[in-house]
């Protein structure tokens, strides 16, 4: 009689022995890791983002990643995401916008320019590599967290350590050189016209905004103008009208109270408080992985102005990002981003054998900001990528030379063509020449195999970003 | 611009402003066909020119003795058919035959050799280009080495896939040395893997031998037999497929490899493992004899690799004695 209590015994002692393995297990194989995409506007954050998910979740296009050359990939999956109150990253909306005429009988278009932020979560099923881990459990979870954001609001970053003093200074200096001087002409004028040491009107702040908002988006509009700031003048996302949004620069300093100087400042305080601190605090204060998704074609495009003013606005929006290697202390004193890549995108509007002088180029113009990231003992990196190949390297005949060509459908034409688009010298000066890069369409094929989305160099990307955590 | 032209004349001639072409007019990017065999044989590969034996006497002796045995058994040949056609018109038919079969099968292991040394050679040859094409990293080669490769592996059963994959994954986006990283991580890796088993086994089978054994001549014999047979099974594996002559003149080599560089660990490390395993040793000579042996088996084994593969292995990859240095220590308990 007494065996079978025995066995009883045994029984639930296997089971709460199991029971426990599975919550240490959980505890030791279940990562999260949280992968910042940042990037100016119209750098193509978006599109990176549906590229990542797309193809780690088909995994049929990656060979540079080692979870999946190894085969120790099982699968990946959507979920649920760690923030409830964060609209969720439309993935599928943005890849039926880039596939082809069975999926989007429109034919293939580049997604809306994003207007609010946005969430995903993926899971991502995987055999362990060390032997270790594998006695516990046979698989692990990495949890890969990504935002989607208008590009804008990057910018906001720097105000956080400026005060409105400052950055009227840096903001008026600008307005009054070209090409900026031209579109602010209107603004200026309202500036000289008002007293910033007179009393606070209402009607008057507006108006001053009112005018600095247009002068913002007529900033937009111009070709390679990178620091729009505040973001939230040009995309407010759900700051629309709010008084947050009222005010704008004022030449001179501290005044008194209740004068118009008092005034924009109190709004400029609150607008740094309440819009950016939280977007920073929500969304980068906890990454762990970052990417800079630079379009360093359509700077060049733009001219050497464009380059400059990108620089600048690149390494501003970098500055409150903390940067280092990544400890054991972290989860007390706050994680740190210990591997940064710079990537210059749509590298598919040049021929595949420019991607090195573009490499080259990327780097020279990241060298201070990747120097100072370096210093605080992160890991960085440079590459040259599309997140979707939209284009092939062809060679085609002109006068008796063969040059190396790419060739797909413009935007706003439904026929091929093939671009010849201007080297990339491989010496500094690379303004000697003009280029003629073209946006293409979206490759009309994408989306329709279940390989994933067509890419430049993504596993790549992948393979430094997250193939420590898939080790 | 015009100022410009004239500090750099010679680059402005060769500037093209950019432009949109005519699509019909485009070609892909081509494909340089099969180069690498052809300048392979043009190219003298630095295994045979390790493999010349020196110009001396010694080599005239040599030569001179050859031909004289051969003229004399030319000689003999043709007695040996007169007497059996004088004999007998059948006894003289069958001998007639014989020599026919033995003239012809000679021959024709001559050019199986030959052709066997010329696997080898081009695969000398593919691991210069690899390593010139991942320091350039330039664009366009890479496709051509992709196909060389395929052709070196064509008809295996068992690289199908990983070949069918390969011409998946590289695009024109990729440059050279990327094509090459891909064929390492695709096609070779898989190769790696089963050579790296087969070295595992044969190092366990000298060990087990050697320790086994009654006498030191047959040990000798087997360890010799074993590793003959290893450096064959890898060869082979990695496309190279020798004949007698040219896995000698790979043994050879390797023999001098391990002699003078050491490739994965030196000398030094051998006899460290083997003091490693004094306690064993000093429990019987013999285990640990067949310890010593197998590890240098797989050393022997592990060059081989080194030697035979195409591309060749980079700091990441590299196989190490590692693994095959647990399973033999684990050997005195086995045997024991």
């Amino acid at each position: 009689m007494r065996l079978p209590d025995l066995n009883d015994l045994t029984d639930v002692g296997s089971r709460l022995l199991e029971r426990a393995g599975g919550v240490a297990g959980r505890i030791l194989l279940e990562r999260d890791v949280r992968l910042g995409v940042t990037g100016l506007r119209r750098s193509g954050k978006t599109v990176f983002t549906t590229a990542v998910v797309d193809n780690l979740l088909k995994a049929g296009r990656l060979p540079f990643l080692d979870v999946i050359s190894s085969s120790r990939l099982q699968a990946s999956r959507l979920q649920p995401q760690p923030d409830p109150d964060v609209p969720r990253f439309q993935y599928e909306e943005h890849m039926k916008a880039l596939s082809g005429p069975p999926i989007n009988p429109m034919g293939p278009h580049w997604p809306e320019p994003t207007r609010g932020i946005s969430q995903l979560r993926l899971a991502i099923r995987y055999r362990p590599n060390s032997a270790l881990k594998r006695v516990v459990q046979s698989s692990a979870i990495l949890n890969l967290d990504i935002v989607d954001y208008p590009g804008e609001w990057l910018l906001d970053l720097p105000l956080l350590h400026q005060s409105f003093a400052e950055w009227s200074a840096l903001t008026l200096e600008m307005a009054e050189r070209e090409p900026r001087a031209a579109l602010s002409v209107d603004w200026r004028g309202w500036l000289a016209t008002v007293d910033p040491a007179g009393r606070a009107e209402e009607e008057l702040v507006r108006q001053g905004a009112r005018l600095y908002t247009a002068f913002l988006h007529a900033c937009r509009n111009v070709d390679g103008l990178s620091l729009i700031q505040p973001g939230r003048f040009v995309e407010p996302g759900d700051f629309e009208n709010a008084p947050l949004l009222t005010f704008c620069p004022l030449p001179g300093g501290q005044r008194g109270r209740g004068t118009l100087w008092a005034l924009m400042e109190e709004r400029y305080d609150a607008y740094r408080s309440v819009v950016v601190r939280r977007f920073f605090a929500e969304h980068f204060a906890r990454l762990d992985r970052q990417v800079v998704l630079i379009d360093v074609l359509g700077a060049l495009n733009a001219g050497s102005d464009a380059v400059g003013d990108m620089k600048r606005a690149l390494e501003l929006s970098l500055e409150p990002f903390r940067h280092g290697s990544a400890g054991w202390l972290d989860w007390l004193f706050g994680t740190k981003i210990d591997r940064v890549l710079f990537a210059a995108t749509k590298a598919d509007h040049i021929a595949s054998s420019q991607h090195a002088n573009l490499r080259r180029l990327l780097d020279d113009l990241v060298a201070d900001a990747r120097r100072a990231i370096r210093f605080e003992g992160a890991q960085v990196e440079t590459m040259a990528l599309a997140a979707l190949k939209s284009t092939e390297t062809v060679m085609a005949d002109h006068d008796g030379r063969q040059l190396r060509c790419v060739r797909g459908i413009p935007v706003d034409r439904d026929r091929e063509t093939v671009l010849y688009p201007g080297d990339i010298p491989e010496a500094q000066d690379v303004f000697t020449r003009p280029y003629s890069f073209m946006r293409f369409k979206p490759p009309p094929g994408a989306g329709t195999d279940a390989r994933g989305l067509p890419h430049i160099r993504l596993d790549q990307a992948l393979q430094f970003l997250l193939g420590d955590y898939l080790a | 611009m015009i100022e410009r032209s004239k500090e750099r004349p010679a680059d402005e001639r060769t500037w093209v402003p950019p432009m949109e072409l005519d699509p019909a007019r485009s070609t892909p990017v081509p494909v340089e066909e099969n180069l690498a065999a052809g300048s392979a044989a043009e190219r003298l590969p630095a295994l045979l020119a390790e493999g010349k034996p020196g110009r001396g006497v010694g080599r005239w002796l040599f030569g001179a003795l050859a031909a004289l045995v051969l003229v004399a058994l030319g000689f003999d040949t043709a007695d040996l058919l007169q007497r059996s056609f004088a004999t007998s018109l059948a006894l003289g038919t069958l001998v007639a035959a014989l020599v026919g079969v033995a003239g012809i099968s000679a021959v024709a292991l001559l050019i199986k050799e030959l052709r066997s040394l010329r696997r080898l050679r081009r695969i000398e040859h593919l691991r210069g280009e690899a390593d010139h094409l991942v320091v350039q990293a330039g664009q366009g080669e890479g496709d051509r080495f992709a196909g060389a490769l395929s052709r070196l592996y064509e008809g295996r059963a068992d690289l199908e896939p990983a070949l069918a994959r390969l011409k998946d994954f590289v695009t024109d986006a990729h440059d050279d040395a990327e094509v090459v990283r891909l064929i390492d991580r695709e096609v070779l890796a898989v190769l790696d893997r089963r050579a790296y088993q087969t070295v595992l086994l044969a190092a366990r089978d000298t060990a087990v031998v050697t320790a086994l054994s009654p006498a030191a001549v047959v040990d000798l014999a087997v360890v010799l037999w074993r590793n003959l047979k290893l450096v064959r099974t890898i060869a082979g594996l990695y496309g190279a497929r020798p004949g007698y002559i040219g896995s000698l003149r790979l043994l050879r080599r390797m023999l001098a490899n391990l002699a003078v560089a050491g490739v994965t660990e030196s000398a030094h490390h051998v006899a460290v493992e083997a003091l490693g395993g004094s306690l064993v040793a000093a429990i019987s000579t013999r285990v640990g004899q067949g310890v010593i042996n197998g590890l240098l088996t797989a050393r022997v084994g592990l060059t081989a690799m080194h030697l035979c593969r195409p591309v060749p292995f980079g700091p990441h990859n590299r196989p190490s004695l590692g693994k095959i240095r647990g399973e033999l220590m684990s050997l005195p308990k086995q045997v024991l």
